[in-house]
């Protein structure tokens, strides 16, 4: 299963203050706090963890069909950080989820799965016509098949993402 | 003691900045849900709860912010945590 999501920096600076008092302690984990406050460029990391907790919980809700608003429980590991490309995982109650994002200007783009192969199969698609099911959860049609898709909007960016 | 019109009125006054959805904020009863119904960013649903902290002088704990996800919920949770005041 797959999930994404998109943070358009320039768009979260207009509708977030993230050092608001409270903010930090209330969605990131103690370490995760601790990557953000020593890195040099704090707000980066703040929508870095975010966008992975965001394209996770994305694979959880379609796992499990519940809503939470579970940010802190979702434990952001980075294992490769370049330039512009992060590699890491999030763990869940001892299930991990990897993650790829994509760091370019101020557009941050995540992808999450919870296998690493399908992980490297996840590709961008045009946002055509995506159709909604029963529980809200997106899809598209290809050759007559109902193919699940992940559906990220923020800012000047959308990203839909398949297998 | 206030009633549950005057939270859910004081709640709209809070949610209103985040809001995304101005037909289904006019409408907004206990059966709304925030992020649904409004079009609240779920970046905004911090915000949301840290305005409710402030306002009602009370700390929401983790467990009652993951099932803030509604109207209902919400007033649910300033209720308990006024009457344990």
């Amino acid at each position: 299963m797959i999930g994404n999501d998109v943070v358009d920096i320039e768009q979260a600076r207009l509708e977030s203050d993230w050092r608001r008092r409270g903010f930090l302690e209330k969605l990131f984990t103690y370490s995760e706090r601790e990557a953000i406050t020593l890195h040099p460029e704090p707000e980066t990391m703040v929508w870095l963890f975010w966008s992975m907790k965001e394209a996770v919980y994305k694979i959880w809700n379609r796992q499990t069909l519940k809503a939470s608003y579970i940010p802190h429980l979702l434990e952001c590991r980075i294992d490769t950080f370049d330039k512009n490309s992060v590699t890491g995982c999030v763990e869940y109650k001892k299930a991990i989820f990897y993650t790829q994002t994509m760091i370019k200007g101020n557009i941050i783009k995540s992808l999450a799965a919870d296998d690493l192969l399908e992980l490297a199969h996840i590709k961008e698609i045009a946002p055509d016509i995506i159709y909604k099911d029963s529980d809200g959860l997106p899809y598209i049609y290809d050759s007559g098949s109902k193919i699940p898709v992940s559906v990220s909007h923020h800012g000047r960016i959308t990203q839909v993402v398949r297998l | 003691m206030m009633n549950k019109e005057q939270l859910i009125g004081k709640l709209k006054i809070i949610v209103k900045p985040y809001t995304n959805n101005p037909e289904a904020y006019e409408n907004m009863d206990e059966g709304t849900g925030f992020i649904d119904d409004l079009r609240i960013n779920s970046a905004n649903l911090v915000d949301i709860i840290l305005d409710i902290e402030e306002t009602f002088d009370i700390t929401i704990d983790n467990d009652d912010m993951e099932r803030m996800l509604d109207v209902k919920a919400a007033i649910e949770i300033i209720e308990a945590k006024l009457a344990g005041k």
